[in-house]
């Protein structure tokens, strides 16, 4: 492109500042140069506001580089070799959208900014006869170098960084693969065609900027807006309404089924209420400071309080933004992690032993049959064939079937069709006294017409249980409800939540309807026999043994079969823990990875709106504070109200932030627990982690941006 | 004791890379009595800000001396010198200054609310101010509202609330219209009348004849002067405008 050809002649084109004779100079070469002219003069423009340009360039870099990084990841071979990598190329490719759309939003956002701040100029182009047409041009230009640039260099930095996601992603997956640097030139085009339409619709947005003005707004849009700020008592007054509700809604929650559909009101409440709030509820709470004239009027406080309202004018919808992105980080990142590094927690939750047989069939008491017996044989024989002994096995019946839950009441649905109503509906399981004293290690007792009970996920308030069905019924009095005493895969896998009521004698209790679907074969109700055992030993080997031990007790269910005259009297279902592994990685890792990922992308977008922030705020605030100087301020009492103004308008989102993301806790947390999650301690943690980690990073940016902007305003 | 004595002040200016120093003021002296209200005029160049900055406190000179009230300006402490402007010195300006957050009120109330005074008090001295300004109707109004001249007299309200030595005003009527400036220039000449020493820094010949004492500068040197008298403005203006016309053919001293 010509302006990289000749760098001697931009060296000498006039600054923008001077641009009244340098312009006159450069017309003259139009007629011979024509677009090379444009060229150099959109050269021009982005060197002398590199201040603003080169922030801008980096970003769009950024921005391309994330986009190519994830979008290569998915073409990645790894993948395609992975066992099951679809998960992770969907969820991936989910991150792909995610970035376009947030780009998009983003971009438009900050070329806003710089639109306003070359309108100056291109209003004096105007005035000195250069036409809209040749403002066009320039514009067109000055898009197409800041896109080549930011795409080469966005590129070029995805491609070197691509190689290191993709190690960070076969880490976070554990999966082994060779160290091959490559380009995927697939995801190359993609990228490219993404963010020339990107680019494309921001030009469009300039050209239409600059073709519905006049020359005289364009040299004075600077200047627009200062009358003071109006204060909108409503707006704010709605925003904390919003706030209170959202928040109560969020802590006042038991249900974590209800957790997931109260989370997207609650987040488009709380987004609603912090734009309110940082709009119009910080200009209102500055006037009512001012309206205190015993507060107002302190030296302290008089000049930062007046000027907050104006910045808070100026300033409350980046700022909001920039609150919510802080809290969307904040929220991905300690969601996805604590499901990252509490995964083998939630496996052995839904997994409760490395190998799990699960033995239905209502005929019979299975446990005490002779196939359980065998089959107790055959799972120690495969075992020890391999060198390995089983231990903690875990052996136990237990009768399961849906409940309908009305207060006290839970309907049986084994007659009549009921509406499945999610939260209403139960998960019930009946389980013996003795084997729930053995399981527990406890010595319970219970007199007749008592049980005891364990609910999961919610609160159960009442002291009777009552089963119905059928025209018939059964109460128990609950003579108390237990801990967790054991873990069920069933139960962790479901977002109902779960019962079991334990009572002496299983068979008596559901005595009536046993022998209703013992008759008519149904599957409603059914008796189970779980046996499940641990294997030490690595998940290769786990495999080999479990799958050895799965041929035997499928032949031996063959056996049977055959014994009882064609008809199984046993469903069979058998689950080993290391086979399913990779699976629980690739969901939990992916989504941890693309957690980081957007992380990464969200913050970047924060530290560029508060570095724009931060200068245009600068810029501003120079004239003001050169007038307080000569009132009288002195140098002193300048630098502690900036730094007080400063502080505030950086350290407001982070604060509002950390609130938002204090009271989404009890959601979130409800919400993990639906992937199995129930490590709180951990959850904390990790939660006070991110929190420190991200204001660590934060307060680095707040160092770097204020530099800039002392630098602009301490030039007096 | 005079209230203002300037002696011998010298002002060389070095430019950036070394080398080149330009010479804003040679030598400067002249006094300025309690009461008084002085004019200082002369052309773009001749060193009229340079030596303003100087009164001021925010440049020192490099030579010579300035007094207030007996007070070597360039003695004062670095950390001392805002609260001393402050508290001796009131500023006017040509593009009033006001800063476009406050009110008009709060605007005036700036440097008393910043030496620590409480609201009652504040609000008990510019009363009787803002009534003889005329703009106790604006109070609650903000810079945007109100016109240049309605700026600039909210301005010369700030500088007399903190009940300054000198008043220092820098091209005061450069940003108004003729109304304006005929209302601001009876304003200076009743609060002057009052007692407040005032010494302005102007262009204007009309401003510069409503004045007790007229200086000129030329290539940093006091190059004349002219006391009113018991000259009317008419016969003042005439006068300034003789010597501005023998100031710029470059004749012989009057």
């Amino acid at each position: 492109m010509s302006e990289h050809k000749n760098p001697a002649i931009i060296g000498d084109l006039p600054s923008s500042q001077k641009g009244k004779s340098g312009s006159k100079k450069e017309r003259q070469g139009t007629n011979v140069t024509g677009g090379r002219f444009y060229a150099k003069l959109a050269w021009t423009g982005i060197r002398n506001n590199r201040r603003f340009y080169l922030p801008y360039i980096l970003t769009c870099a950024g921005m391309v580089a994330m986009y190519y990084i994830i979008s290569y990841l998915t073409t990645s071979p790894i993948l395609g070799q992975m066992k099951g990598g679809g998960v992770m190329t969907s969820i991936l490719m989910l991150g792909c959208g995610v970035v376009f759309v947030f780009s998009l939003i983003f971009l438009f956002y900050t070329n806003s900014f710089l639109t306003k701040r070359r309108k100056k100029e291109f209003g004096l182009y105007n005035i000195l006869g250069m036409g809209k047409r040749s403002l066009s041009w320039i514009l067109c230009w000055e898009s197409l170098i800041i896109s080549v640039l930011s795409m080469i260099m966005g590129l070029f930095t995805g491609i070197l960084l691509s190689k290191l996601a993709e190690l960070v992603m076969i880490n976070i997956l554990r999966i082994e693969s060779d160290f091959i640097l490559s380009i995927s030139l697939q995801a190359v085009v993609d990228t490219t065609k993404q963010f020339m339409i990107i680019f494309i619709l921001l030009l469009l947005n300039m050209l239409y900027q600059v073709w519905n003005s006049n020359p005289m707004e364009l040299l004075h849009s600077e200047q627009e807006g200062e009358k003071p700020p109006k204060v909108n008592w409503l707006f704010a007054l709605v925003g904390i309404v919003v706030l209170a509700i959202a928040y109560y809604l969020a802590v006042s929650l038991e249900d974590p089924v209800q957790a997931l559909l109260i989370f997207f009101v609650a987040v488009i409440m709380v987004i609603m209420a912090t734009y309110l709030l940082f709009i119009a509820g910080s200009v209102a709470l500055c006037r009512l400071l001012q309206k205190n004239k015993r507060y107002y009027y302190k030296a302290n406080h008089f000049v930062s309080v007046s000027s907050m309202g104006y910045r808070m004018k100026r300033n409350g919808a980046s700022l909001a933004s920039i609150c919510i992105l802080c809290t969307m980080v904040l929220v991905m990142l300690m969601s996805t992690s604590c499901l990252y590094i509490g995964m083998e927690d939630s496996l052995r939750e839904r997994y409760p032993r490395n190998i799990m047989f699960d033995i239905s069939g209502n005929d019979t008491d299975v446990s005490d049959s002779e196939y359980a017996r065998e089959l107790r044989g055959l799972v120690e024989e495969s075992a020890k064939e391999h060198g390995e002994t089983v231990e903690n096995v875990l052996d136990y019946s237990v009768v399961d079937f849906a409940g309908y839950g009305a207060e006290d009441k839970m309907y049986l649905s084994l007659n009549e069709e009921r509406g499945f109503e999610i939260g209403s509906t139960w998960q019930m399981f009946v389980i013996s006294l003795d084997d729930y004293n053995r399981l527990a290690g406890t010595k319970e007792t219970l007199s007749d017409g008592e049980a005891l009970c364990y609910v999961s996920k919610v609160v159960y308030p009442h002291d009777t249980i009552t089963l119905e069905d059928g025209g018939q019924a059964k109460t128990w009095k609950i003579k108390k409800q237990v801990e967790k005493f054991m873990e069920n895969g069933v139960d962790s896998m479901q977002v109902m939540p779960s019962m079991y009521i334990i009572v002496p004698d299983v068979g008596e209790a559901l005595a009536p309807w046993l022998d209703e679907v013992k008759e008519s074969g149904s599957m409603l109700m059914q008796k189970h026999w779980c046996y499940g055992v641990d294997v030490d030993c690595d998940d290769e080997k786990q495999e080999i043994i479990f799958n050895g031990m799965s041929e035997k007790v499928q032949a031996l269910t063959e056996r049977m079969t055959e014994e009882n005259g064609g008809t199984s009297p046993y469903g069979y279902g058998c689950e080993c823990v290391a086979a399913e592994r990779a699976g629980f990685y690739e969901l939990y890792g992916g989504l941890f990875f693309l957690g980081i990922m957007l992380g990464l992308v969200f913050i970047l977008a924060a530290v560029l709106m508060m570095y724009y922030k931060q200068i245009s705020e600068g810029y501003e605030d120079q004239a003001r504070f050169e007038i307080m100087q000569k009132v009288g301020m002195t140098k002193k009492q300048i630098r502690k109200s900036i730094n007080s103004q400063v502080l505030t308008v950086f350290f407001l989102p982070l604060l509002a932030a950390v609130v938002h993301l204090a009271f989404a806790f009890p959601l979130v947390y409800k919400m993990l627990i639906l992937f199995g999650f129930v490590n709180l301690k951990l959850l904390i943690i990790v939660t006070g982690i991110c929190v420190l980690v991200f204001a660590m990073f934060y307060t680095l940016v707040y160092q770097i941006t204020s530099k800039a902007y002392y630098s602009i305003v301490s030039s007096l | 004791m005079s209230l203002l004595e300037v002696s011998h002040v010298k002002k060389i200016y070095t430019t950036r890379f070394g080398g080149n120093k330009v010479e804003a003021l040679k030598n400067v002296t002249f006094s300025v009595e309690e009461g008084e209200s002085i004019a200082i005029m002369g052309e773009s160049g001749s060193g009229k800000t340079t030596l303003l900055n100087i009164l001021a406190a925010l440049d020192k000179p490099t030579g010579g001396k300035v007094l207030l009230d007996g007070q070597d300006l360039a003695k004062i402490k670095e950390s001392a010198i805002a609260n001393f402007r402050r508290d001796h010195l009131g500023f006017v300006f040509q593009e009033f200054n006001l800063l476009d957050t406050f009110s008009l009120e709060d605007n005036i109330y700036l440097p008393l609310v910043l030496a620590g005074n409480g609201y009652a008090q504040m609000k008990a001295r510019l009363e009787p101010i803002a009534a003889q300004l005329g703009i106790t109707e604006l109070l609650k109004k903000y810079p945007y509202e109100v016109s240049g001249g309605q700026k600039q007299r909210a301005a010369v309200a700030r500088a007399l609330i903190t009940n300054p030595r000198l008043i220092l005003a820098d091209e005061p009527t450069g940003a108004l219209d003729s109304r304006a400036t005929d209302e601001l220039l009876k304003l200076f000449g009743a609060i002057n009348m009052a007692g407040q020493t005032i010494l302005m820094v102007t262009h204007s010949v009309k401003a510069a004849s409503h004045a007790g004492r007229v200086l000129f500068i030329k290539d940093g040197e006091v190059y004349h002067q002219i006391y009113r008298g018991d000259s009317s403005y008419e016969q003042m203006y005439q006068k300034i405008s003789d010597t501005l016309t023998v100031l710029t053919t470059g004749g012989e001293r009057a």
